[in-house]
């Protein structure tokens, strides 16, 4: 017996340690690393001024040569005047045309393919903001929105184009778009801020970058997605390579392009309030406004404005996609309407109806204000638990527990080990390089500060997300129900839901908490709704032949089956979680989006450049853990 | 010619002549092949019928020909141009002038209009508008599509769908066409009406068609000739007589089997040579055998068979009949 015995004992000791040696390796350093450097070390910042001498010289440099260094007179004036002209030309057109005019052209063309609905919902939208006296705000967000897509489109086209032809190129260009995608858009005002000067052109540049990735994405995507045949049958009649592109590749593909902008421009919205804060014209101030003054009802009535927008430009750009050709109106009609439309403006202008009507104004919302100064007062019982909850149970203890009970060496190797544990050397070396990163230029305080914040709340979100995805995903209804809500939540700016955050919850991080799990959540309901209901209905037909419960199925079957998907609806969740630290940082919420705000208010370059880095660096962190977890998740037959 | 995919070709191609099937050369290579030493001369206003069964390389066989794929090794001469030798724009010129092609699954352009489907070919060379859509106009009327000129290819049947890709082929006047599967897509009544549309066309205007099937009874009803293609390779070449009298290849034996024989064979196919001809009772060389047995029936003395200069060229008679309908049981 003992003979046998000895033999098989000797795999499962070689299996003991591969299975515990890396925790040992875990728990080692971290003893050593806490016990060397103590609690409470500040993280050394030797590079503190390493960036924020050289790049305040170089802001205080920008300042004084704006005007006169070739740099400037040669590329970015011109450039900057340019985005500048065509941003005001669209919005004085806007308001130079009466305004039933505009209304009328709204519904109009979407109209004029048959969208009557489209058309009608156009026209409404842009009534209400008139109706409420913010047409002249909201003609410049119309102008603002409408100049940054053009660009978009005018830049991401070609670039696209050129990626779907060009294999190689794609390949260069994927990390980049990764990037430009990764980064908060806001972290982009404060260079462009820099070089752009005070106004609508940093704003407009930001919602370029911000909008280009799906842009060129949806181009490369669609032109690849042309039937290889109609390519082919275009070589084989002897078209050149341009000659397919343009007369078979990409008319092929606009549906896709277009039906992807779409989507881009209600997230790019959101963009318009912060642009408030860069000098751009529009609805953005009147938001901030009463984000300031505490007047939760005109907040609504200013976001339900940039709502309207978003619907306008939508519906509008839709009608682009469509192509059936039957749909099309005569070309009597389009004559006469346009003749129609001519003498419209004709008579608003001789009469000088050009202006909207003063019917309302926004003070028509102000009754919310005392139905949320009520709640304020009378459910303390329920509010005040609950932030205490928040900053005495969750957030004071972590951020303590990060920044002053461990080491920050340990900090860093928990972070690196964890990294290498879920997708190997090479992101363990990037995050802890990161991290040291941020250390070094003085932001390891503030950043872990952010950092545990996004937590919390992508944990909130988590919670609240994906049993109601589950639930959303398995039942129709509740699909039909929560879809709008989605919606809302997803195009209101999240200042707005923000008013009633602050009034309820007063100054500080947990406004900024609730606001980041309501607008972050979203992603996390539909990708899991999507996940739970593209489980191979094989998969759930066999756990109910061997007699499962529906909740045995659920639990045994459909969730994990769902989980990779699930979790790419985390990392989502994050990523919409870091674009709300600059909301948080306005309320009260501290850390890098205050610095940010800060930053911006005061033109402090070379700080603002630092709190940026450290923003984009977690960014970068969190999307490529999240992203390598979920990879993990994978059944191991679809990554072979 | 060869064509082989994948990255080791030369060492697939030693694996191939030294004779191992293409299933080990997948193994042990990594690479497909596609084409297999096979060499072919279509006649100027031939049909060429190239059938063989999913997979056997036919697509292969006609991309390659077209240069849609660079072929391995060998060398494709269109009225002594060497196809292969040709850079991107000489290459255009002649597919431009001379080359056209049909499509299994169509492959239109969604986003335009029948007549501008059809007139494709010479917008991209560049010829103006009244003149192309005049000459597209002429084409649709041949397929039968005059009426549905504005309306988008999505509208239209698969019938009516591949009427323009074959309208689209036409437009341009091309010395070769190749067609892909065309009709495989449609449903088996519309595929004979192709069918025969497609006979009544190329009764009219002689061109050289390269024709891509795997239905053997399409290949008989329009080859002239018909090569058999297996595993990339062609196991015979031949007319419809020849493959179906004398089958090279237990694998060509398979398809003949079942065709029955009286109906595909013509009188020139199974009399006899020189033999009996009085003359008395004359038939045509392309009268099909099923045609012929009334006659014989009526009056046991022979048939004699006349080319198409109505010159005696054999005979026909009930024994030479007996026994074929013998072997179509
Ligand atoms: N681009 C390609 N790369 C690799 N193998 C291919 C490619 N195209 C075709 N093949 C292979 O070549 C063989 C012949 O294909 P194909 O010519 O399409 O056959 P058919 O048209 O007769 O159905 C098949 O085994 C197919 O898998
Ligand atoms: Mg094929």
């Amino acid at each position: 017996m003992t003979t046998a015995t000895a033999p098989t004992n000797v795999v499962p000791t070689r299996e003991w340690v591969r299975t515990w040696a890396p925790y040992l390796v875990l728990v080692g350093g971290v003893i050593v690393l806490q016990w060397s450097f103590g609690s409470g070390g500040v993280f050394p910042a030797r590079g503190d001024s390493v960036l924020e001498s050289p790049i305040d010289d170089a802001g205080a440099w920008l300042r004084s040569n704006r005007l006169s260094h070739p740099v400037f007179t040669s590329f970015f004036t011109p450039i900057s005047s340019f985005v500048s002209a065509v941003i005001s030309g669209i919005g004085n057109l806007l308001l130079w045309l009466p305004w039933f005019v505009v209304v009328a052209i709204a519904f109009l063309i979407p109209a004029r393919v048959r969208m009557w609905r489209a058309g009608t919902v156009a026209a409404g939208a842009l009534l209400y903001t008139g109706l409420i006296g913010l047409w002249d705000e909201t003609m410049r967000t119309l102008a603002l929105m409408s100049a940054a897509v053009l660009l978009a489109v005018v830049i991401g086209l070609p670039l696209g184009m050129w990626a779907a032809l060009r294999p190689r190129v794609e390949l260069a260009m994927r990390p980049v778009l990764d990037a430009m995608q990764t980064i908060p858009a806001f972290v982009y005002f404060l260079p462009l801020f820099m070089v752009f000067g005070i106004g609508n052109v940093p704003a407009a540049v930001a919602t370029v970058i911000y909008s280009l990735p799906p842009v060129v994405r949806l181009t490369t995507l669609g032109i690849k997605r042309v039937s290889p045949q109609a390519v082919e049958a275009s070589k084989m009649y002897g078209a050149t390579t341009p000659q397919t592109l343009f007369k078979v590749q990409l008319p092929m593909a606009v549906p896709t392009i277009i039906t992807g902008l779409s989507q881009t421009i209600m997230m790019a919205l959101g963009i318009v309030v912060l642009a408030t804060l860069v000098g751009a014209e529009g609805l953005g101030s009147p938001v901030l406004q009463s984000l300031n003054q505490r007047r939760t009802g005109r907040g609504i009535a200013a976001g339900l404005a940039i709502v309207a927008v978003a619907m306008v430009l939508d519906r509008v750009w839709r009608s682009f996609a469509v192509r059936d050709p039957s749909q099309r109106v005569t070309r009597r009609a389009g004559l006469l309407t346009i003749a129609g439309l001519l003498g419209g403006v004709v008579i608003g202008r001789a009469l000088g109806s050009v202006e909207f009507p003063t019917v309302w104004d926004w003070s028509l919302f102000d009754p919310i204000d005392d139905a949320v100064v009520w709640a304020r007062d009378n459910l303390r019982w329920l509010t005040r638990p609950f932030s205490d909850f928040i900053v005495v149970r969750l957030y004071l203890p972590a951020r303590d527990f990060l920044t002053e009970t461990l080491a920050w060496p340990v900090v860093v190797f928990v972070a690196g080990w964890g990294c290498w544990r879920v997708k190997g050397p090479a992101l363990a070396t990037f995050t802890v390089g990161a991290m040291l990163t941020i250390g070094l230029i003085g932001m390891w305080e503030l950043s872990i500060d952010t950092l545990v914040q996004v937590i919390i709340a992508t944990i909130l979100a988590v919670i609240v997300a994906v049993p109601l995805g589950i639930w959303v995903g398995r039942n129709r209804r509740m699909e039909a129900v929560v879809g709008p809500m989605l919606d809302a939540l997803q195009t209101i700016p999240s200042l707005v839901y923000i008013i009633p955050a602050v009034i309820l919850f007063t100054v500080g991080v947990v406004p900024g908490i609730i606001a980041t799990v309501l607008y972050a959540m979203v992603p996390g309901v539909r990708i899991t709704a999507l996940g739970i209901r593209e489980v191979p209905e094989e998969s759930v037909e066999a756990s109910r032949t061997f007699g499962a419960t529906p909740r045995q199925t659920l639990l045994g079957v459909r969730i994990p089956l769902a989980a990779p998907t699930i979790m790419a609806g985390v990392n989502q969740v994050i990523m919409l979680a870091l674009a709300m630290v600059i909301i948080s940082g306005l309320v009260g919420g501290g850390a890098l989006g205050f610095e940010t705000v800060r930053a911006l208010k005061r033109s402090l370059f070379g700080w603002g450049f630092e709190v940026g880095l450290a923003l984009v660096l977690i960014a970068m962190i969190l999307d490529r853990f999240t992203e390598a977890v979920a990879q993990r998740m994978q059944p191991p037959s679809a990554t072979a | 010619m060869w064509k082989v995919f994948g990255p080791r070709t030369d060492a697939a191609i030693e694996l191939s002549l030294a004779g191992n099937s293409r299933a080990f050369v997948l193994d042990a290579t990594g690479c497909t092949i596609g084409v297999k030493d096979v060499s072919l001369g279509v006649h100027p206003g031939e049909t060429f019928v190239v059938m063989g069964l999913s997979g056997s390389g036919k697509s292969t066989l006609v991309r390659c020909i077209a240069r849609l794929t660079e072929l391995t090794r060998g060398q494709i001469l269109l009225d002594g141009l060497d196809l292969t030798a040709m850079d991107e724009r000489a290459l255009r010129e002649v597919r431009r002038k001379k080359l056209s092609m049909v499509f299994q699954h169509f492959g239109l352009f969604p986003h335009r209009k029948v007549i501008d489907n059809a007139a494709y070919g010479l917008e991209v060379q560049g010829v103006n508008k009244t003149l192309r859509h005049q000459r597209a106009m002429e084409v649709l009327e041949v397929v039968g599509l005059e009426g549905y000129e504005n309306h988008y290819p999505q509208q239209l049947s698969g019938g009516m769908q591949q009427r323009v890709g074959l309208a689209r082929a036409l437009t341009v006047d091309p010395e070769v066409l190749f067609f892909d599967e065309p009709f495989s897509a449609l449903d088996p009544l519309i595929r004979r009406d192709m069918q025969d549309e497609l006979i009544r066309l190329q009764r009219a205007m002689q061109r050289t068609i390269v024709f891509i099937t795997h239905d053997f009874a399409e290949a008989i009803k329009l080859g002239d000739r018909i090569a058999i293609m297996k595993d990339g390779e062609f196991d015979q070449v031949g007319t419809a007589a020849e493959l179906i009298s004398a089958p090279a290849t237990e694998y060509v034996k398979e398809f003949t089997k079942d065709i029955p024989k009286v109906k595909v064979l013509t009188a020139s196919a199974v009399m006899r040579r020189g033999g009996d001809v009085d003359g008395s009772r004359c038939v045509s060389f392309d009268d099909s055998v099923e045609t012929l047995l009334p006659l014989l029936l009526e009056d046991p003395q022979p048939l004699t068979v006349l080319d198409a200069g109505h010159k005696p060229i054999g005979s026909i008679d009930r024994a030479v009949v007996s026994e074929l309908l013998r072997s179509d049981r």
